[in-house]
């Protein structure tokens, strides 16, 4: 909790300002080196820099207050465009977007818009439905589990996606859902690990940020498998990890970045998923116990439905707004 | 094997609240408020990790976890005895600057702001799975650190006059006791033994990341204080907020409960704890001022 105070001090741009020049800012709600959610928006706010020229700027946060307070800071200094990375900055971008209506705030998960407002929507249940499957087909207990860092609406989602993929391919499948309450505390992700373990669980889904490290290192110990979120973390665990639901954060940013700058931005709720190649499930090539091929093709064949748009989730994983 | 399982859980999870708490009452007995416990931790978890990180030992490690708590100690120790500043409020500020130090130097050292590199972890290879954690030393240490504590404070000269310092530093003055030299020794050593618990954690993840003590600290003042400042009561009051978290952490996914229920029960549990079994009259009396 004191790390966050620390380091959400006032945002420091990365190069001085010029005049007319496209600046882009990222808020996020935890460390970028997090190998996840977090990094993979710092990667694409990189990426905006080096693709457009854009001058960037990034700041870590934690509370709703410095949710606000940052995101007023960049409105005040002309920034063309502010990414809040995450639900939870939805309602800190909807008050300041009203006080700075010359800088498009778009939130990367949610669905509020305003006429420079926008929320993305991935489509982080396809990847999770398949991830479900690969889950459920190489569980020798029939049990699985899924630890996220706290009950937000799209994490929910998520986890009931991975529920359904799972019971596709085996419909006695036990899923376990636990809920961290926080997103940095690795001891607590890697105890709630080994709790899940302990109950006969022997593959994870975690979906916490950098607490899903601990949750990674505790699968990793007792030698069962756990799927990453959010961005690749094959390579976090490579003997551990089954694979990972990947959103291709980096692009995402870049799309709605190039949008604003060529003036083409268009407030609405961004959705991509399997149709924009934004949200894939990337199995482990480093695995010694793959999804069996059976298995591995149905994969592939709900994976080519999601892309042609021709694969609905039920309701209870569909997302909620 | 269920239980057994629990029962390792919760002792691993007590780990970080005894070192610390036992490191809280040294401290608090000689009657400089512990509120930089938090920092203590932080600085131990980082300079395990780094000390692991460059001398490939994790003995070494530890050794530089040890002495990160201790510097870090004897910086509030200076300001709030020689100084005489206030102790809440230096707490806090060596908190914030322990924070941002560590992320600042991650940066520089390894490119990264919040995660160091994997390291060995202590006493890693004595056993597997659930062995591990009772072939643990830090495991062992923590169980010990508070009886230790207690032989310390009503077995030794040292002990009784960290007392007298606590309790009426004017009265230990008239007897010939060097007050400052006393509170100074208190809170180095404090900051050592608080150090521990967050080398425990860096070990436990064979790695440091940013906000890994994730407010333990604190956890471990309220233990001191609901046990009255006695050192085997803290024992008891840091096992039973393990058993909450433990509690909490098999309750989820296994019950109809909201998970934000669930998750409140460890700080129900305290805010409880401290209202019914507090009280001012057992915190030592000089607790908190600096002019002693």
């Amino acid at each position: 909790m004191m790390g966050i105070l620390a380091c959400g001090g006032k945002p420091d741009a990365a190069s001085p300002k010029h005049a007319g020049q496209f600046r882009v800012a990222l808020l996020t709600p935890g460390p970028i080196s997090d190998q996840a959610w977090n990094a993979g928006a710092y990667a694409g706010l990189m990426r905006i820099k080096d693709s457009l020229g854009a001058q960037v700027s990034h700041v870590q946060t934690k509370t709703p207050a410095e949710f606000e307070e940052n995101f007023r800071q960049y409105g005040t200094q002309g920034y063309d465009l502010v990414f809040g990375h995450g639900f939870e900055f939805q309602d800190a971008a909807e008050r300041v977007s009203a006080e700075f209506p010359r800088t498009v705030f778009v939130t990367t998960s949610g669905g509020r818009t305003g006429p420079n407002l926008a929320g993305m929507d991935f489509a982080f249940e396809e990847g999770s439905y398949l991830a479900g499957m690969a889950a459920a087909s190489v569980s020798k207990a029939g049990r699985i589990g899924a630890i996220g860092g706290a009950d937000l609406p799209p994490v929910k989602a998520s986890f009931a996606a991975f529920e359904a993929g799972a019971r596709a391919v085996n419909p006695g499948v036990v899923v376990i859902v636990s809920y961290l309450g926080s997103w940095d505390d690795v001891s607590a992700g890697k105890e709630q690990a080994l709790a899940q373990i302990g109950r006969g669980v022997d593959v994870i889904f975690q979906n916490a940020d950098a607490a899903g490290l601990g949750v990674i290192q505790g699968a990793r110990e007792r030698q069962v498998l756990a799927i990453g979120a959010n961005a690749n973390q094959n390579g976090v665990a490579p003997g551990t990890m089954l694979g990972s639901v990947v959103i291709d954060l980096p692009h995402a940013l870049l799309t709605v970045a190039r949008e604003v700058r060529d003036g083409k931005f268009v407030p609405r709720v961004i959705s991509l998923g399997s149709r924009d190649e934004v949200v894939s499930w990337t199995g482990s090539p480093a695995l010694s116990r793959p999804v069996p091929a059976a298995v591995a093709l149905r994969i592939d064949s709900v994976r080519a439905r999601m892309r042609a748009g021709a694969f609905r989730l039920s309701s209870a994983s569909a997302p909620h707004k | 094997m269920i239980a057994l399982l629990i029962v390792a859980q919760v002792l691993r999870i007590s780990v970080p609240y005894l070192f610390a708490a036992a490191g809280g009452l040294l401290s608090e007995r000689a009657g400089i408020v512990a509120l930089t416990l938090e920092g203590f931790m932080a600085a131990g978890a980082f300079g395990a990790a780094i000390g692991t990180h460059y001398s490939g030992s994790p003995a070494l490690g530890l050794g530089a976890g040890v002495a990160a708590g201790a510097l870090l100690a004897s910086v509030h120790a200076m300001a709030t005895i020689r100084f005489r500043a206030d102790q809440v409020v230096c707490g806090i500020a060596l908190n914030l600057l322990v924070a941002g130090g560590c992320a600042f130097t991650l940066r520089l050292a390894f490119d990264s702001s919040s995660n160091s590199p994997r390291i060995a972890a202590l006493g890693e290879g004595l056993g597997s799975g659930l062995a591990a954690t009772f072939a643990n030393p830090l495991v062992w240490g923590a169980f010990a650190i508070l009886p230790a504590m207690w032989w310390l404070l009503y077995r030794t000269r040292f002990g009784l006059r960290v007392r007298a310092v606590g309790e009426h530093p004017e009265a230990a003055t008239s007897v010939g006791i060097g007050v400052p030299r006393v509170r100074y020794l208190a809170v180095i050593l404090s900051g050592a033994i608080a150090a521990l618990g967050g080398a425990y954690l860096a070990f436990d993840q064979h790695k440091f990341t940013d906000g890994m003590t994730a407010g333990r600290g604190f956890i471990a003042i309220a233990a001191v204080i609901f046990g009255r400042w006695e050192p085997v009561r803290a024992l008891g009051a840091c096992l039973l907020f393990a058993v909450a978290e433990t509690v909490q952490i098999r309750l989820q996914g296994s019950t109809a409960l909201p998970s934000q229920f669930v998750e409140m029960i460890p700080y129900a549990l305290t805010i409880v704890a401290l209202a019914g079994f507090g009280g001012k009259s057992a915190a030592p009396s000089a607790l908190g001022r600096s002019e002693g």
